[in-house]
């Protein structure tokens, strides 16, 4: 069998003194969507941002298709295939739409104008605003293009964190539907939730974090159905 | 009157490169780098070497000065600023006032306090009405538009110039889109260096050249990329001529003794009233 797509083994990191990711076990298969939901302050967001190599890791292995990146810059995980999306102050606000979605492509620039051609096919709207600064569009066209700049570089494994934050719920219904058909073309996702039961319905399996540790790990209908689960996370139930 | 706005034209084009070289460091490194003086110095020290001992043409001494310049910028990041890159800005603006006093004081050593100045024709001034020039202020007035537009097409028009403004937009997002910042960071204070290497021949043309000639630039520098929004650099060169002008005309009403103070009475008006800048947009805090 190849090894997953991502692997993070006993992952411990955070900010200052303290630890907020306290020895986080999980794996994204290939072509597979998975979720990771959890409290406020779980670590999920520290989770993720260590993966991409934003916060610095403290112990434990982080591997993409069996190569360990953990220890290497951001820049240079970037390289290895890992496209990471911030929750925010994810696009170069002054940089027009189209310099945007150049800089995504800064690791890949002989693949530039195709990997252009399949970004615009995502997102029509964006060849309409390519001359526009990505500062002054909408909060939902920003987060499209911060989508759309991290799959210039035709990633193996894309991290969101929050895609869903801050957009009106038609908008979360868009963007989940534009995750799942890049998840169609061959890209694996791990994503962190808020909007957890919209994310789990399209996803293969989900963690639960809480307190910077994995509580439990389930494909994702099982933990829809769970109603322990449902009461304490989902906000369904009593 | 004309001779006052062109006059004050000529101030602004000496302040423009090296404003516009402030405001790119200042942008990526965020810090203000108040060595900037100290690096036209060693720009116009380094021009006059060229020119005078190895008795070079002007203008290839010229283009080696920016040169060594460049290199002497890069190399003081290296050894001073490269290994404080996680401290505040605050103490950084600290040391680079400590390396503007090192630098200034290393030319000083070297080349001794002598005033001097380069080694070009003494030219016939040319008279229009109300108006009076020598043809080094024309020469003076095109370098610094071509550095202008050299620096517009670099970060409009290239793959490096629009990392650097990826960079010094949101450098977080330019490490995870895997743009090698460690590079952005090397290039800006090789085209930084480069732009206080011209501006101190520009200081040179119209000055004269002292181990200060940077010094008496450092305020006005400032004050022009404040008051062009800092870390843009078509605010830069804006806030140059708009300093260039009003340290010209306050000289109608006051002695030019005063001219520094101007640059002081801007920076002091802008961060009381538009710390942004005339083109900045305000930081948008969360």
């Amino acid at each position: 069998m190849s090894p997953p797509v991502l692997e993070v083994k006993g992952v411990v990191s955070g900010y200052g003194r303290g630890d907020i990711v306290k020895g986080v076990d999980l794996a994204v298969g290939r072509g597979e969507i998975v979720t990771v939901i959890g409290p406020n302050g779980a670590g999920k967001s520290t989770m993720i941002k260590t993966v991409a190599g934003v916060v610095p890791l403290r112990a434990g292995t982080i591997a993409v298709a069996g190569k360990v990146i953990s220890g290497l810059r951001a820049s240079e995980i970037a390289r290895s295939g890992v496209a990471y999306v911030p929750q925010e102050a994810n696009v170069f606000r002054t940089l027009t739409v189209r310099e945007n979605l150049e800089m995504g492509a800064w690791v890949l620039p002989e693949k530039r104008a195709e990997r252009l051609e399949l970004v615009y096919g995502f997102f029509p709207v964006l060849r309409e605003r390519q001359r526009q600064r990505a500062g002054n569009l909408s909060g939902g066209q920003r987060q499209m293009v911060a989508l759309a700049m991290a799959l210039m570089v035709d990633p193996t494994a894309l991290l969101l964190d929050e895609p869903s934050a801050g957009l009106s719920p038609k908008l979360v219904e868009e963007m989940f539907q534009i995750i799942a058909r890049i998840n169609r073309a061959g890209v694996s996702v791990l994503m962190v939730e808020q909007n957890a039961i919209q994310a789990l319905k399209m996803s293969d399996r989900g963690y639960v974090l809480a307190g910077g540790r994995v509580r439990l790990a389930d494909r994702a209908a099982a933990l829809l159905d769970n109603a322990e689960i449902a009461a304490l996370y989902l906000g369904v139930g009593g | 009157m004309l001779q006052v706005l062109f006059n004050g034209l000529i101030n602004g084009a000496i302040l423009a490169p090296a404003a516009i070289a402030f405001t790119l460091m200042f942008g990526i490194l965020r810090f203000p780098n108040f060595a900037i003086g100290a690096y036209v110095t060693v720009g116009a020290f380094s021009i006059l070497f060229f020119d005078q001992v190895a008795g070079w043409h002007i203008a290839l001494a010229t283009v080696a000065g920016m040169a060594v310049t460049a290199l002497v910028v890069w190399a003081c990041d290296l050894i001073v600023f490269r290994p404080l890159r996680a401290y505040p800005s605050v103490s950084l603006l600290v040391v680079s006032i400590a390396l503007s006093l090192i630098l200034e004081n290393i030319i000083r050593f070297i080349a001794g306090n002598d005033v001097r100045g380069f080694d070009i024709p003494l030219s016939r001034p040319i008279k229009l009405p109300g108006l009076k020039f020598v043809p080094e202020q024309l020469y003076l007035l095109g370098l610094a538009a071509a550095a202008m537009v050299a620096i517009h097409v670099l970060l409009k028009y290239t793959s490096l110039g629009k990392a650097m403004r990826a960079t010094a937009d949101n450098f977080t997002l330019a490490e995870v889109r895997g743009i090698d910042t460690a590079k952005v960071i090397a290039a800006t204070w090789l085209i930084g260096g480069a732009l206080a290497g011209l501006a101190g021949l520009l200081a040179g043309l119209d000055l004269v050249i002292e181990p200060l000639v940077g010094w008496y630039l450092t305020i006005p520098v400032f004050a022009a990329a404040i008051l062009g929004g800092i870390g843009s650099p078509f605010g830069a060169v804006a806030g140059a001529v708009l300093v260039g002008l009003a340290e010209e005309v306050t000289g109608l009403w006051f002695n030019p003794a005063y001219k520094v103070g101007v640059g002081f009475v801007i920076i002091t008006i802008l961060l009381l009233f538009r710390p942004q800048g005339l083109f900045g947009q305000p930081e948008i805090k969360k």
